[in-house]
């Protein structure tokens, strides 16, 4: 220690930074010093030579070795993690400040500390939902999910998620899609946000929500890190819901975690005796979960639209789905119609629409180029406006196509 | 005395004329070879000691001095049997030249019979060029021959028969009453021969599909037809059993004839690789799909001969990679010249040789290391990233010179059972060559897939709505400049199989989807 006095926040950011210090050895530290700032000057303070083992029986409990060196070396630049935070154009959030999410402030392990890019205000949507499912998903999973993360975003919903490849992703990208907002809780440092393919939608993300996680930068993601995540991503959202996930997978933890956390759950089924959604399908007979049946009924379960309502705000000034077909040409429109909700082969709309293979591939190019449409391996999608639902129209559709 | 023949050798794809001269003269008996000869070729002194007693002559008891001239040039192979053995019995006065002046070409077998060699016609052009009005080649190899025209082509079967021809109508030959048959014991070896090095290595007929018999994959059947028709590289990406190597298989009933000039450097290819060449339809293009095994020299070629590889074969043709991903690393990088230069250059410490290589590549490959990535129902087992790392494994440099990539889903059940009436391959044929004549017609003979720079410019004529798209589309799918001409020259072959002189902002549209960007993007995850 320096011996400048350093503000309790700013101490308090350091010491749960340090490598080694997790929620429990961070309580007993607060509890044995007082403070923060008292706990790291006294570690630091320790003589060097079992310095370790001096410290674990105060605590009295076991600790990683190399934790005296670890907070010392925290001690000696308090500021690192808020400096790099800041380099990164990021912010830190404590419980100690009044802008933490009040979410994580009720779990029973609340996170030491947030680090986060993008607007930290994303994280107090009392209508957020999660969409969760897994890595190993199946085209027709991540149009499913890409579906519900756009609908979500209509209804004015921020859509929470992993950032993780497959059904996370395809949340995401469905709620940037409609123009909606999305956090990604990831499990690992932020200068490093998710999969290495996923840097761009990263950075999607932080323009039109948040990137938030508990590690501080430069912490890599290890196999536990990504279950610990998944209490966050649960907590954040009021409601839950599961989309492809097989035995084993990680969503059941965060679905778990949300059941423990009093919040509503939907799972979206698929065919029984399908290892691919086997998890789904187990969560459905055991836990207390509403099958995922439509997109309005989603939105009824979830209590964020009367059934039958209107056209939910969010929709206010917006080009809908008709208004969207009227704007395109004879052979452009045909394809569109074709793609209906999604996802069609090229093949599918080339029989679908009755136009020849040249003149589907330059429609769907032109309904790329104007958002309207995207591409997922050999499926095509459709985006943007052609997304705005007709009433009635339900995830059926979506099933059999 | 001293006796003079020619013959030819193979360097590359050219023949190059040998002057053969046999020298006999007092001494202790023995046979010398001189002129920078290879093992084979060494060994020509065994075989032809054996061929000339077998056939009924007889072996001089002198020294023998066999020089091959030019000198200083490394010779090799066994087409020179002959004409040493010719030249010994010339020089031992068994056999007086009066039947005028022969070239001669072929390897002996110890019983006296003459085997076929490759490179004939290539050689026998040589000769001709040289001023060789006549040509002894092996009976094997004289549909080949007769190839070149303007030559007298003579096949002989053995070493009899070259000495008739030698020798004259008047002329006379030692007595057949000598000549000692060989004992068989695993039947008769000529027709065995004649199977092995003619055998053809292209697919029979029965393995070429007939568009009619692919079922749905409208998409794939399209960039297919669209990369044939302006000899565009083309990648077909999708699961097992979404039918990507019987597609490919429709490609030999689709592709142009052959252009004369072509069939020419095609045959000369063939028969330096020692392939089939007149048996084989001459303008029908090679069709080449090597497993992905294959290795280094197999693709680029070389070995002691410097022989031409599977690159060289396919020139004017297509080579079809099926499993890209499996070959290895350094095979797949080895395509990069050919495909960029349109020949390939080996060099070895004996000297170097650039072979032609102007080939089409159409190549298949899964989309992951376990085949279901993507796949609408099926998960995918690879691990995270897996997918983007098995693309990798294709290099960047070459990924780039593929215009045409294409992702083709699983056939659904429905979609087989289904009664439905594709249209058959003459009928895409048909439409295919006419894109074909339009184009090399404008492009001066140039496929549209080689158009670059100015010429590209001055092809790809423009009306101002498919500007304004081009550029619209460049800039919203975030395309380089690499990426823009790729889609000018696809658009342009769009536009050739309208029949079209101008290219339109639909061809353009239409060009740019045939470029699968989802591998690219991962943001759609």
């Amino acid at each position: 220690m320096t011996g400048l006095a350093i503000d309790e926040r700013t101490a308090w950011i350091a010491l749960a930074a340090s490598p080694g210090v997790g929620e429990v050895t961070f309580e007993r530290l607060l509890a044995l010093h007082g403070s923060a700032g008292a706990a790291l000057e006294a570690v630091s303070r320790l003589r060097s030579g079992g310095a370790d083992g001096r410290l674990a029986s105060a605590l009295g409990m076991r600790t990683r070795s190399g934790l005296v060196a670890s907070i010392r070396e925290s001690a000696a630049d308090p500021g690192r993690a808020i400096r790099r935070m800041t380099e990164l154009g990021g912010w830190v959030l404590t419980p100690l400040d009044p802008g933490f999410p009040t979410a994580l402030h009720a779990l029973a392990d609340p996170p030491l500390v947030v680090f986060g890019l993008g607007s930290p205000a994303s994280l107090q949507d009392a209508r957020a939902v999660a969409v969760v499912g897994t890595r190993h998903a199946t085209s027709t999973g991540r149009a499913i999910a890409s579906r519900i993360g756009a609908r979500l975003a209509h209804a004015g919903a921020t859509v929470v998620s992993g950032l993780a490849v497959g059904i996370d992703a395809a949340a995401h990208v469905g709620a940037l899609d409609a123009g909606g907002q999305t956090v990604a809780v990831v499990g690992s440092g932020l200068d490093a946000p998710g999969p290495v393919g996923h840097r761009r939608l990263a950075r999607a993300i932080t323009a039109h929500g948040a990137v938030i996680s508990e590690l501080a930068p430069g912490v890599a993601a290890t196999q536990g890190t990504f279950p610990r995540r998944n209490r966050i991503i649960s907590a954040l959202a009021m409601g839950t819901i599961v989309v492809e996930a097989p035995a084993r997978s990680g969503a059941l933890i965060t679905a778990r975690h949300a059941l423990e956390q009093g919040r509503t759950l939907l799972v979206a089924p698929g065919r029984p005796l399908d290892p691919a959604v086997a998890g789904c399908l187990a969560l459905l007979r055991e836990a207390p979960a509403r099958p995922l049946v439509g997109l309005d009924e989603m939105l009824v379960d979830l209590e964020l639209e009367e059934a039958g309502a209107a056209t939910p705000e969010g929709y206010a000034g917006r080009l809908s789905r008709d208004g969207a077909l009227a704007l395109l040409g004879g052979p452009e429109r045909a394809v569109a119609e074709a793609l209906g909700v999604g996802p069609r082969t090229l093949d599918d709309l080339v029989r679908a629409s009755g136009q020849a293979p040249g003149v589907v591939a330059a429609a769907l190019t032109l309904l790329q180029v104007r958002g309207w449409a995207r591409v997922l391996g050999p499926m095509q999608l459709p985006a943007g406006p052609l997304l705005v639902p007709r009433t009635g129209d339900t995830m059926k559709a979506v099933a059999t196509g | 005395m001293l006796a003079i023949l020619d013959t030819a050798v193979i360097s590359g794809l050219r023949g190059e004329l040998v002057h053969v001269e046999v020298d006999m003269a007092p001494g202790l008996p023995g046979c010398h070879i001189v002129g920078l000869p290879d093992a084979a070729l060494s060994e020509a002194r065994e075989r032809v000691r054996s061929a000339i007693r077998n056939a009924g002559f007889i072996y001089p008891l002198s020294r023998i001095t066999v020089n091959l001239a030019p000198a200083d040039r490394r010779k090799h192979g066994a087409a020179y049997d002959v004409a040493i053995a010719i030249g010994i019995l010339l020089a031992s006065e068994q056999l007086r030249a009066s039947g005028g002046s022969w070239a001669l070409l072929g390897e002996l077998s110890l019983d006296g019979s003459i085997t076929p060699v490759r490179g004939v016609l290539p050689m026998v052009a040589t000769l001709r060029e040289a001023g060789h009005r006549r040509v002894c080649v092996p009976t094997g190899n004289l549909p080949e021959a007769r190839l070149v025209p303007g030559v007298e082509i003579v096949g002989a079967q053995g070493l009899d028969d070259v000495a008739r021809l030698v020798a004259g109508p008047r002329g006379r030959t030692a007595a057949a009453a000598r000549r000692r048959t060989a004992i068989r014991v695993s039947g008769d070896r000529g027709a065995e021969d004649a199977e092995t090095t003619q055998g053809s290595r292209r697919p029979d007929a029965d393995g070429v599909t007939d568009l009619a018999d692919v079922r749905s994959q409208e998409h794939a059947r399209w960039a297919l037809e669209v990369a044939i028709a302006g000899r565009h590289n083309l990648l077909l990406i999708g699961s097992p059993g979404a039918g990507k190597t019987l597609l490919a298989r429709a490609v030999p009933g689709l592709l142009p004839p052959l252009a004369d000039a072509e069939a020419s450097e095609v045959s000369v290819i063939r028969s330096v690789a020692g392939l089939d060449v007149a048996g084989a339809e001459r303008h029908q293009r090679p069709f080449l799909a090597p497993h992905h095994t294959a290795s280094y020299a197999a693709m680029v070629g070389g070995g002691p001969h410097l022989r031409p590889g599977l690159v060289t074969q396919a020139h004017h043709g297509v080579l079809f990679l099926d499993e890209l991903a499996e070959f290895d690393r350094n095979v797949l990088d080895a395509l990069r010249q050919p495909l960029e230069d349109g020949s390939v250059e080996i060099v070895r410490a004996h000297g170097s040789v650039a072979y032609p290589a102007r080939l089409q590549l159409i190549a298949a490959m899964n989309p992951c290391r376990c085949g279901w990535h993507g796949d609408p129902v099926r998960p995918c087992r690879c691990p995270t990233g897996e997918p983007e790392r098995y693309l990798r494994r294709v290099s960047g440099p070459l990924l780039d010179r593929i215009d045409l990539r294409v992702v083709m889903p699983r056939l659904e059940p429905e979609t087989l059972v289904e009664p439905a009436a594709p249209e058959p391959s003459a009928v895409v044929a048909a439409r295919i060559s006419s894109a074909w004549r339009f184009a090399l017609a404008r492009n001066g003979g140039r496929a549209n897939a080689l158009l670059r720079g100015r010429l590209l410019q001055r092809a790809c004529a423009m009306d101002r709505p498919a500007r304004d798209t081009l550029t619209d589309v460049a800039r919203s799918l975030d395309l380089t400049a690499r990426s823009v001409h790729r889609a000018m020259r696809v658009a342009r072959t769009i536009a050739d199989l309208r029949g079209s002189s101008t290219v339109t902002a639909e061809d353009i549209l239409a060009a740019a989807s045939l470029r699968d960007r989802s591998m690219e993007a991962p943001i759609a995850a």
